[in-house]
């Protein structure tokens, strides 16, 4: 067969004749532009940076909050109460006690990351164990995780949820048990499907020759291999993770300290929202911002991983 | 057939008690006194003593259990102590309105989601096909709360077009639908996508073209025949996913379901309430999934018939 | 079966420099190379290759099933007449009418949630339309009898997975033949199917040859079956005819290196006289000839 490489992703450049004698390609630039695999790169590859700048915006402020030169977010001011965006020197404006939003939404988002990260890395730790000993050893054990991940399908999570949080009290590691608790399942599943595919592999059965333990050929050598898969899923966890504390804070289920997360900020602006929109839009788009940009990146890394595994043509014609 | 059914059941009240089990420990394993939260701040101990002998709290955890278990079997869950009444009737009457927007919820988004997972999937890979997936995304990653908030400022607030909140008539349910609907419509149209997509892909799809039938029924008949399990699964795995899910909606809309019920039982630390609020909702929630799982013979042959290949 | 054609006649498929390029995430790879073959009423041309070779890609090209974001296709491709490479929507009015595709793995080919009678009578009422239902399902109990297919009536509320593989493709094959094309375009119909069962799918296909006249253009990597059905063979690599000529002439006197690698690779191949002896290979079914 006579290849010829596709110049990177821009679809029209550096586009040779094919290399054997005779007719030259038919391939049009404008084809090429309309190829399936060249646009799945584009679009793959818009996501990603799209993706990439709006958790930046988000995240890098939050996490420089303390260095920027904004007032401290529970420094009250009656006189400057609700005042509009881009007064005073309040990007965000003021709130009804008089403190500065964009201070406010930066400290409150440094508590809803901390417990959206620590949530997934929970969740993540679970899950990766729970089904890889699942895929792995089978038998009773994968029956138990199984019947555990079934089970919990039918589970009104969000009021056990809020149940769990009314009985323990809102503190932060409460609050990551519970989310962890519900998505730990996600992770658990796909990491089992991973496992039983990777298990069936030649250097199982090599290990298993060369007398090394079950456990240690897990850990050792199938567990890598599905680690990244997993953690790409475990980031798109962390947008579900964000959006779940915004809620359980918004029912007033939210951690309240140090800081106020987003949710409770949204949900003690909402009494002014005829007077004050910034109240609750400001905070909102910030949360929109950040979930929308960990849900594109998490997609465009999928997409990418997924054509770099099959290279071809998603068995859309695999015969040939 | 049979057997399919029988195993589907004994799943659904396998569920059912392993829902109940957590709920019973939770609320065991609870720092306090459930004794102290259901008396008044100001009782003695001779009258906490009572109430402990009253709810059988003085036994021993295991009987404890059984009398637990035993008063579900009688429909008896408690009395609400900011309602005084039957915990179970006050769930109870609260339930349809919840059922109401869900049912109202999933129609919106199903008529909406599925011909644009559809469209998607007929424009994979197109410019086009990224816009729309970029705008399910966008919709999928709105916090409801926020997005109700918003709903509501616009349409009841700045043009009051449509009721801000309750349920006074049926208008009503136009802004909660809506809200609940577009997260729904994102998870929904991606996945009908994703289906339809390897509907498209599959080999006597092409085979079907081979033959020269036309696009639509390609795509109708046989796209989406083959598609039909995982869709109804997700619409189904949805709405049984709202009977709790659209807590934060009615918060919003003061919508007068078993969501705000329970937000105001937690406020107001009124447990047995807030139990029978979950153990009602997990039987709803396990039954709307029974419903689906029987659904599946009727779609696909192969459950119907086993999987055993003939001759 | 050699050599019947009328000179006169119009050839059912014409495929003049035909050229295949996919658009891969490697790059363009140029799948077909400027092929060119002719099949004309009541004649089997073979294209035989090892995988990879472009074989299918060409079945698939020329019946324009190749999605257009992954393929571009050049040269002439005219099924009696009708170029389907310049006007990609001319491929309708041929589809089903003047060729119908037989696939390589029967398992796969049919919906899994319509019945067999379903999916046979819409390929009947899409060439015969106005037939009454009852005369739908008549005329697929026919096809499905004239398959060898035993108590056809009854098969038609059956699903694809309650048939065995052999089976399936005697269905498939009515399918195929429901619209009564004058063509069949055969993509390696039995390498999935069991070797005991092969024979008796191939001795079908000649068997409605010889009844119907129809061209049949075989998709195949095993020479056994080339030598079997053939009338010419087309030897593919790369995607190009390193050798084309009778079917004797390529199996006895093979004058391309590659070709002569091609008959030594398969061991059970022996002499024409040979053939009884080996139990499974799908030539020792009696010769329909």
């Amino acid at each position: 067969m006579t290849a010829t490489t596709v110049g990177p992703a821009d679809g029209s450049g550096s586009r040779d004749t094919a290399a054997s004698p005779g007719r030259p390609s038919a391939v049009t630039a404008k084809d090429l532009a309309r190829s399936a695999a060249v646009r799945r790169r584009k679009s793959a590859r818009l996501k990603i940076w799209v993706g990439s700048v709006g958790v930046a915006l988000v995240v890098l402020p939050v996490a420089l909050a303390n260095l920027l030169p904004i007032p401290g977010p529970d420094e009250q001011s009656l006189s400057l109460r609700r005042l509009p965006p881009l007064t005073g020197g309040h990007l965000f404006g003021t709130d009804q006690l008089g403190r500065d939003l964009l201070s406010r939404v930066l400290h409150g988002g440094q508590v809803s990351l901390t417990v959206g990260v620590l949530a997934i890395i929970v969740s993540g730790v679970i899950g990766l164990i729970a089904g890889a000993a699942a895929g792995f050893f089978g038998g009773w054990v994968d029956t138990v995780v199984s019947r555990l991940l079934e089970a919990q399908l039918s589970l009104p999570l969000l009021l056990m949820l809020l149940l769990v949080v009314a009985l323990f009290g809102p503190s932060i590691p409460v609050i990551t048990f519970v989310i962890a608790f519900a998505q730990w399942p996600e992770v658990a599943r796909l990491t089992r499907s991973l496992v039983l595919v990777e298990r069936e592999k030649p250097y199982v059965a090599a290990a298993r020759v060369l007398g090394l333990h079950r456990v240690t050929t897990l850990l050792r050598h199938v567990l890598p291999n599905v680690v990244k898969q997993a953690s790409l899923v475990i980031l798109l966890l962390l947008a579900q993770a964000v959006l779940l504390e915004s809620a359980l804070s918004y029912l007033g289920a939210g951690p309240q300290r140090p800081f106020a997360t987003w949710g409770r900020i949204i949900a003690d602006g909402q009494d002014y929202i005829t007077t004050s929109w910034w109240l609750v839009t400001l905070p909102g788009l910030v949360i929109v911002l950040l979930v929308v940009g960990v849900n594109l990146l998490g997609d465009g890394l999928r997409d990418r991983a997924r054509r770099r595994k099959g290279p071809q043509t998603e068995g859309k014609v695999s015969r040939a | 057939m049979v057997r399919y059914v029988a195993q589907r059941v004994g799943q659904s009240i396998l569920a059912i008690f392993l829902t109940v089990s957590t709920v019973f420990v939770l609320v065991r394993l609870a720092p306090g006194d459930p004794a102290a939260a259901y008396a008044s701040p100001l009782a003695t101990t001779a009258e906490l003593d009572r109430i402990r002998a009253q709810f059988g709290l003085d036994k021993p955890l295991i009987q404890q259990y059984g009398i637990f278990v035993q008063d579900l079997f009688h429909g008896n869950l408690g009395t609400s102590f900011s309602f005084q009444a039957s915990a179970l009737d006050v769930v109870l009457s609260r339930m349809p309105y919840t059922i109401m927007l869900a049912v109202s919820a999933i129609l919106f988004a199903a008529v909406v989601a599925i011909p644009a997972g559809v469209w998607m999937a007929r424009h994979a890979d197109t410019a086009r096909e990224l816009g729309a997936n970029v705008a399910m995304i966008a919709g999928q990653s709105m916090p409801e709360f926020w997005s109700g908030i918003m709903l509501l400022t616009v349409f009841a607030v700045l043009v009051p077009v449509l009721p801000a909140s309750g349920f006074t008539s049926w208008a009503g349910l136009v802004l909660p639908t809506v809200t609940v609907g577009i997260l729904q419509i994102a998870l929904i149209s991606r996945l009908v996508r994703r289906e339809m997509g390897a509907g498209f892909a599959a080999p006597y799809l092409t085979i079907a073209r081979s033959r020269g039938i036309p696009e639509r029924g390609l795509t109708w008949r046989y796209a989406m025949g083959n598609s039909a399990v995982p869709v109804v699964t997700a619409l189904g795995t949805r709405f049984a996913a709202m009977l709790n899910g659209v807590v934060v909606v009615e918060v919003v809309f003061a919508w007068p379901g078993v969501g705000s019920l329970v937000v105001r039982a937690l406020e107001t630390r009124d447990y047995p309430l807030i139990q029978a609020t979950v153990l009602v909702t997990a039987v709803l929630t396990v039954l709307v999934q029974l419903l689906i799982d029987l659904t599946y013979p009727l779609l696909d042959p192969r459950v119907r018939l086993g999987k055993a290949v003939a001759s | 079966m050699t050599a019947e054609f009328d000179e006169d006649d119009r050839p059912l498929l014409e495929v003049e420099d035909l050229q295949i390029e996919l658009m891969t995430e490697a790059g363009i790879v140029r799948a077909v190379d400027g092929v060119s073959f002719v099949i004309r009423h009541g004649e089997t041309v073979t294209i035989i290759g090892e995988s990879g070779s472009g074989k299918s890609t060409t079945a698939m090209g020329i019946l324009r099933l190749l999605p257009p974001e992954l393929a571009v296709l050049s040269g002439t491709a005219r099924f009696q007449g009708v170029d389907v490479i310049a006007d990609p929507r001319a491929v309708r009015k041929v589809r089903g009418r003047t060729v119908s595709l037989i696939p390589q793995d029967p398992m796969t080919a049919l919906s899994p949630v319509h019945t067999i009678g379903q999916q046979l009578r819409e390929a009947v009422r899409l060439r015969h339309r106005g037939l009454s239902r009852a005369e739908t399902v008549s005329r697929s109990v026919d096809l499905l009898a004239r398959m060898h297919i035993p108590d056809p009536a009854s098969q038609l509320g059956k699903y694809p997975h309650q048939l065995s593989g052999g089976m399936l493709q005697r269905v498939l094959i009515a399918i195929a033949l429901a619209g009564s094309p004058v063509l069949l375009v055969a993509d390696e119909p039995t390498s999935a199917l069991d070797v005991t069962v092969q024979a008796g799918i191939l001795g079908l296909l000649l068997e409605v040859q010889e009844n119907t006249g129809i061209g049949i253009l075989m998709i195949t990597h095993d020479i056994g079956v080339a030598r079997l059905v053939s009338d010419r063979i087309h030897v593919m690599k790369d995607g190009r005819f390193v050798e084309s000529g009778e079917a004797e002439q390529i199996v006895n006197a093979p004058r391309d290196p590659y070709t002569r690698k091609l008959l030594t690779a398969v061991p059970r191949l022996g002499p024409w006289d040979e053939d009884g002896e080996s139990p499974d290979a799908p030539i020792a079914l009696g010769e329909p000839r």
